[in-house]
This record gives C-alpha cells, structure tokens and sequence, in this order.
C-alpha cells in the first residue's frame, strides 16, 4: 500500500520499450508507405501511360539478335528462353573469370610475398596499378587491343589450327561425334576422376598414418587418367565411333570466316582478360593478407623441421591461411559476377546487356524482378559453394 | 703446488666475414639465395628489363599522343562549354571558379593538418594547375581568361594559407564547414541561377569529364561514411524492425550490380513521379551511387564493430557511460580505426565506380573519350594511348585517396597500440 503511494513507476513516454517500439512501429509505417507509395505511383504511371505488365511477354518470340551465344539461339526464340541465354552468357563468364581470376591472384599473391626482390616488386607494381583505375578504362583498353588486331582474312595464324583476328580468337575444340557416345564416356570419365578422388584420399590418409611415402597426387591422376582412357577404348570400340572428336578451325568460304572448332568473340576475350587482371589484383592482395595472417612461429616451426620453403607454403602456411582467405574470396567472386555487367559496354551480350535491350519492347518492372532474381541466384551459389568450402576447412575442434 | 694461470694460445686471426651488409649481400640475399632465385631472378630480370626497353620505345617513339591535346579541355568538362550547352557564352570559367575554391580550401587545410600530406597535396594541385596555364595551346583554343583564372590558383592558394593561419577559421570544424559550403556552391555555380546574368542556367545532362567523376565522388565519400555508420548500427542493433529494415536494405544494395541499379534508376524513377515533375538524371545517379557504397560501408563498418572485444562496451557501461555515449565515445572510434583500410578501399572503389555512370547517357571522363573514338574513326588506333592515359589519371586520384589514407592510418596508430 505504501509502495504504491510513493512510487508509482516512471511515466510510461519515458520507458524504454514503449520508447524503442514506438520508433521501431513508427520508421517502419513510414518506411513501408514511402516504398509503397513508390510502387503505388510507378502503378499509376503504368496504368495511366499504357505501359504494359506482367509477365505474359515471357512466351513472346523476342525477335532481337543477341551477340555470341553458348546456348543455341534465334530471334523466334521466346523473350524467356532469351533472357536464359543471356543467364548462361554471364554465367560461363562469370565461372570462368572466378577460376582464372583466383589461379591468378593466389600466383600474385604469393609472388609479392616471394623472397627475390625482383619478383616482389613486379608483383606490387601490377596490384598497385590494376586496383587502382576503374575496370571500364581497362576493358575498354583491352577492347580496343582486340580490335586493332589484323582482320580475319590477314589474322595472325599462331599454330595450325590457332588463329588470332580481329574477330576473335579460334581454337581446336572437342565436339561431341556421337551424343550417345559422348553422353556415355562423359559418365565414365566422371566415374574414373570419382575412382581417382577415392585413390588420392586413401593414400594421402595411409601417408599421414604410417608416415611412408605413398604419392597420392601421382597414383590418383594416374587411376583417373588410366581408367577414362580404357573407357574411350571401351566406348570407341563398342559403338563403333570415338565420344569426342577434335574439330579444328578452318577459313572458309570468299570473306575466309574461320568456322569449326571454337571462337572466343573478340568482346569476351577482351571482356576475360580485363575481368581476370582486375580481380586478381584484388585477389593477389587477399592472399597476401592471408598468408601474413599466420603466425610467423609457424613458418620458423616449419622450417625446422626440415620442410623445404615450397612444401611449407603448401603444408602449414597456405591451408592455415584460407581460413582468412575464403570470406573476402568469396566476395570477389561476387563481385566479378556483378562486374561482369559491364560487358555492355564492350558489346558482349551479358544479362544486363540484354535485359537493357529487352526493356525497349518489355515492361521494366518486370524485367527489373527477373534481373535481381538471377543476380540474386548467382550470388547465392557463389555464397554457398564458398561456405560449404570454409565449413570443411575451418578447426575442426582439436 | 699452486695451479699455474695457462693463457690460451693466440688464435689466428680469421679472416673478415662476407660482406652482411651493401650491395652485394643484398643482392645474393634478395635476388640469389637459391638456384631457383637466381632462375627467377634471371627470368623476370630479362622480361622485365625488355618491357622496360619496349615500352619506353613504344611511350616516346610509337605512340600516338595526338588524341590527348585533341579532347583537351573535353576531359574536363564534357561537353559543358559547346554552343548546345551553354548557348552564345563562354562558360568555363564556371567550373574554373569551382576549383579556385577548392585549391583555397586546400590552402586553409593545410596549416590545419600541421602540413605533411596536406601541404605536399596543397602545392602539387596548385603547381600542376597554374603549369597547364602554360599548355601550348593557340589563343583560339585556350584563350587569356581561362589562362589566366588557372594563374589565379596561386593567390587563391595564398589566401587560403593565410586564412587557416593567421584567422580564426583554421580550425577542422571551419574548413568542413566552408567545404560543404564550396560544394554546393560549386553546384550553383555549374547549373547555374536563372535570371542572373553569365549565370545562365546548364542543363546537368551537359555537365561531364573529370569535374562529374569528381563531383560524384565527393557527394558520395561525403555521405556515405556517416549513412554506412548509422546503417551497421542498425544492422547490430537489438531492435528487430529496425534490424530487418537495415539488412533488407544492405542485402537487395549489395546483391545488385551498380550497373543495373543505376540504369533502372533511369526507367523506374521517374515514373513514380507526377510527368511534370522537374526530373534530374544526375541526382538520381548520386543518389544511387551514395546509397551504394553506403551499404559496403555498412558492412565494413560492421566488420570493425564485431572484430571490437565486447569487454570494451561492456567497461565502459560498467563505468556508467549511457548506451550511445558508449558507442559514439569507446565502440565507433575504435572499430573505424581498425576498418581504416577497408573504409579508403571503399572510397576508392566509389572513385573507380563513378565511370559507371555513362550507362544513362552521362558523359563522364571514360565515356567522352570512348565517344570521341567512335565519333572519329580516325583516331581509332590511338583509342589505346587514350585509355593508357585514362589509367594514368584514375590511378593519380586513386593512389592519392589510398596515400591519404595510410597516413591518416599512421596518424592515429594503427597497429602501434
């Protein structure tokens, strides 16, 4: 009785959750209703200017021709299966770029942490000049590089078979002779590098337990590279025809348009090139970050116990690194992806490239959705593979 | 019988170490430690000696120059002074007068830093300015007013000086001040006032070349630390809603390319506005471009927040500090001094990203020159010297924004405490 007299408890604007959920409620009406007064609008505008909407244009034939494509294409092709092409565009770009970039940028890294001054040095001018200027000055660079190249009928021929105009660069190409073939060797070849997986773990495991040199790389390519070419023999004689014959490039024809084999457009090796040297640089300088990461008591530990400098970069110093590695990694995965958006402006038919295109004769609204879905999906697969690959690296107790 | 003392018997003298210091050392320590050192060594030599002879060759023998004096003034300025944009007038002196402002606060900053960086920068800028009054233009080209408003960076610089020095305004707070002042003012100077003689007004779709990058560049260094800051404290804020809002917003800004936003800005934007509506590309592009680099800021900003040791928030409570006094006073500071690099590689991404804007028809310094190769066929060979120096330009601005930075890092002892 006396408590609720003298005290009757702070006055309820000044408690701290009716405070803090007051604002949280209040920013987030406001919030919500600017973005929906936004979409509301752009609704308007649609309804009032006749803009069209929806996703029904999805099954209309696109009638634009895109650049080089990796999935067959024509302008009767649906806007759906255009924007699918355009994915793959970016995709194949894209998952090439990570795998040069990375092999790149680990080299780099290592070199600008190499003992030989020379080396060093060059490895920081590149990092130090690569980072810095924006990645359109240099694809634009390396763009024009590609198109000051001779044309196709004075193009350089390196080899036989390798040609380098301004078209492009054509080289030998596996194709498939016969799908069914094809179809089965490629399950096999898949098998034999899985039986090659299996032969390197069982023996690098039987080398860290008896401590006898067992050589798991040597003997695990060799059961791979064994095992899919007795399935080339097996396949070869019991269809009758090889799974992949080798097609080269040939001039042809009066303009001596080089067909057969493979040709990278001038605008993707262009777009490559400059995608590779611009994120490796970034890369390069992750890695060097990784590797100074781990304790110098390491590499002196290392060393005395008699590895050589190559085997304790790749034993103690490396593996400890990609704990740090992998994160930003991944990031510059990501944002090679993105990057690769500028292909546009090089003339390369990436996703964005085309979904510009696709706003002339679609609604942006809706193709804006599609855009950010892909990206999105893109990004998450990155994320993902990167995560699986750090959950299976980090200190696993012990 | 006492034990005779046996001096040890004199050793020869040994002869001198190998050399452990001075060139030769260096070199077999740095360049021929091992055989594979030496191959290395042997091998980037040759092939960096022969870049070296090649490239010197091809910069003073071969190369093309002739296209960099023919845009000239277009890298810039765009296409600012051209009849289309500015009708009847000569209007350079406008973006002229921008910089006289800016090698002025130049000037009053440096006496406030205590000279070092800032000095060296004040001087650089306003050498490199005042030289170019020099180019060996025609008069027809670069007449005595431009030439002469150049010259005038030199007393604008002195002013400046003296200002910090000697008045009350060198401080930190008035030259911040006076920045954003210059700043906007800049902005009314290049759009200009209507009604207001040789103030006409310049549609900002005319506004291009260096002067956009660096404008761009500005407004979004300018915004987006202290917007990245606020975002990653909401994001590890307790407060759910305000949480979820923070992420949503950093995840759909980092999950999208620039490219895409910026061009969807372009279509999207204006249709949630009435079609009267005064509509403004440039402002629309530094809105995406801030809120872009607001969300990686975020992010690294978070990265320092949570690399901090919670015994630090959790001191300072315990010495009564009120929730915010605790992050402004002990949290914030010390996670930015530890994100410093990611912060600068941050600003300078943002410089690099500002070249993105030709994706709305905006004639940036990449996007000029790209267009002058294509409008002139003629000088398509040289499109490789013209990108060389495009480069050259970036990495100046860039290796100073990152120079600035480490010695801002220096400054306030990172890694030392």
């Amino acid at each position: 009785m006396l408590a609720r007299l003298s005290y009757q408890g702070i006055p309820i604007w000044r408690h701290v959750q009716v405070i803090q959920w007051t604002s949280q409620v209040v920013s987030a009406i406001v919030v919500v209703a600017l973005v929906a007064w936004f979409f509301i609008n752009i609704g308007h505008a649609i309804d009032d200017r006749e803009i069209p909407y929806g996703f029904s244009f999805l099954s209309r034939a696109y009638q634009t021709p895109i650049g080089q494509t990796w999935l067959p294409y024509e302008s009767s092709d649906t806007f759906l299966y255009a924007f699918g092409v355009a994915t793959v565009n970016t995709v194949v770009v894209s998952i090439s770029g990570v795998i040069l970039a990375t092999a790149l940028g680990i080299i780099i890294g290592i070199a600008r942490l190499s003992t030989n001054w020379i080396v060093a040095q060059l490895a920081a001018v590149y990092i130090g000049f690569f980072r810095n200027v924006p990645l359109l000055v240099q694809l634009f660079f390396w763009f024009y590089i590609v198109l000051a190249f001779p044309r196709v009928r004075e193009g350089y021929v390196i080899a036989k078979g390798l040609f380098i105009n301004n078209a492009g660069i054509s080289m030998p190409w596996p194709a498939a002779g016969d799908a069914g073939a094809a179809a089965i060797w490629a399950g096999m070849a898949l098998l034999s590098v899985f039986v090659g997986w299996l032969v390197y773990r069982w023996l690098s495991r039987r080398e860290i337990e008896t401590g006898t040199a067992s050589y798991p790389v040597v003997f695990g390519c060799t059961a791979a590279i064994a095992l899919g070419a007795i399935a080339w023999f097996f396949v070869t004689l019991s269809q009758g025809v090889s799974p992949l014959e080798i097609s080269h490039p040939a001039p042809q024809g009066t303009f001596g348009r080089i067909r057969g084999g493979i040709t990278f457009s001038g605008a993707l090796v262009a777009l490559l090139v400059g995608l590779v040297m611009y994120t490796a640089s970034f890369i390069a300088e992750i890695v060097r970050a990784g590797i100074q990461s781990v304790g110098r008591g390491q590499t002196e530990a290392s060393r005395s116990l008699g590895l050589s400098g190559f085997n304790t970069l790749r034993h103690i110093t490396f593996p400890q690194a990609l704990r740090v590695i992998i994160p930003p990694l991944i990031s510059q995965w990501l944002n090679l992806t993105k990057n690769s958006s500028l292909a546009g402006a090089i003339g390369y038919a990436d996703l964005t490239n085309v979904a510009k295109t696709m706003t002339q004769t679609a609604p942006a609204v809706s193709i804006f959705i599609l855009i950010m879905l892909a990206y999105l999906a893109m990004s998450l697969s990155w994320s993902l593979l990167g995560n699986l690959y750090n959950r299976h690296i980090r200190f696993s107790g012990g | 019988m006492a034990a005779s003392y046996q001096p040890p018997p004199v050793q020869p003298v040994l002869p001198p170490p190998r050399a452990e210091s001075g060139p030769a050392a260096w070199a077999r320590d740095n360049l021929f430690s091992t055989w594979y050192n030496t191959a290395l060594t042997i091998i980037f030599g040759i092939l960096g000696i022969l870049g070296l002879w090649y490239g010197v060759g091809w910069v003073f023998l071969d190369a093309e120059w002739n296209v960099i004096p023919t845009i000239g003034g277009r890298f810039l300025i765009g296409q600012y002074n051209t009849e289309g944009a500015c009708p009847g007038q000569n209007c350079f002196w406008r973006p002229q007068a921008g910089l006289l402002l800016v090698t002025l606060l130049l000037g009053m900053a440096w006496p406030v830093a205590g000279g070092g960086v800032a000095k060296r920068i004040a001087i650089l800028v306003t050498a490199v300015v005042a030289l170019s009054a020099f180019l060996p233009y025609g008069l027809d080209e670069m007449g005595w007013d431009v030439r002469l408003l150049l010259l005038a960076n030199v007393p604008a610089m002195s002013i400046g000086l003296a200002l910090g020095r000697y008045t009350p305004l060198g401080t930190v707070k008035w030259v911040s001040i006076l920045g954003v002042i210059a700043f906007l003012l800049t902005l009314v100077l290049m759009r200009g006032l209507p009604g207001v003689p040789g103030l006409q007004p310049v549609s900002v779709n005319n506004w291009g070349g260096l002067t956009l990058n660096l404008l761009l560049a500005v407004a979004g260094i300018v915004l987006s630390l202290p917007l990245g800051i606020a975002l990653a404290l909401g994001r590890r804020s307790h407060l759910p809603v305000l949480k979820l809002m923070c992420v949503v917003f950093i995840e759909v800004f980092r999950g999208v390319p620039l490219i895409t936003l910026l061009f969807m800005s372009q279509v999207l934007v204006p249709l949630a506005f009435p079609e009267d509506f005064p509509q403004n590309s440039l402002f629309r592009a530094s809105v995406i471009i801030i809120l872009f680099s607001t969300a990686y800021m975020a992010e690294n900003i978070r990265g320092g927040l949570e690399a901090l040791h919670p015994g630090q928030a959790e001191a300072a409570r315990a010495l009564g500090l009120a929730g915010w006094q605790t992050t402004m006073l002990i949290s914030l500071p010390q996670a930015i001094r530890n994100v410093i690099p990611a912060i600068v590689g941050q600003f300078v991404a943002l410089f690099k990203d500002t070249s993105l804007v030709y994706i709305i028809g905006m004639l940036d310094v990449v996007e000029i020159s790209r267009a002058f190769i294509q409008g002139n066929p003629e000088h398509l060979a040289s499109a490789r010297e013209l990108f060389i120096f495009l480069a050259l330009v970036f990495w100046v601005f860039t290796y100073t924004i990152s120079y600035i930075g480490a010695t801002v890092e220096r400054h306030m002892g990172v890694g030392r405490r």
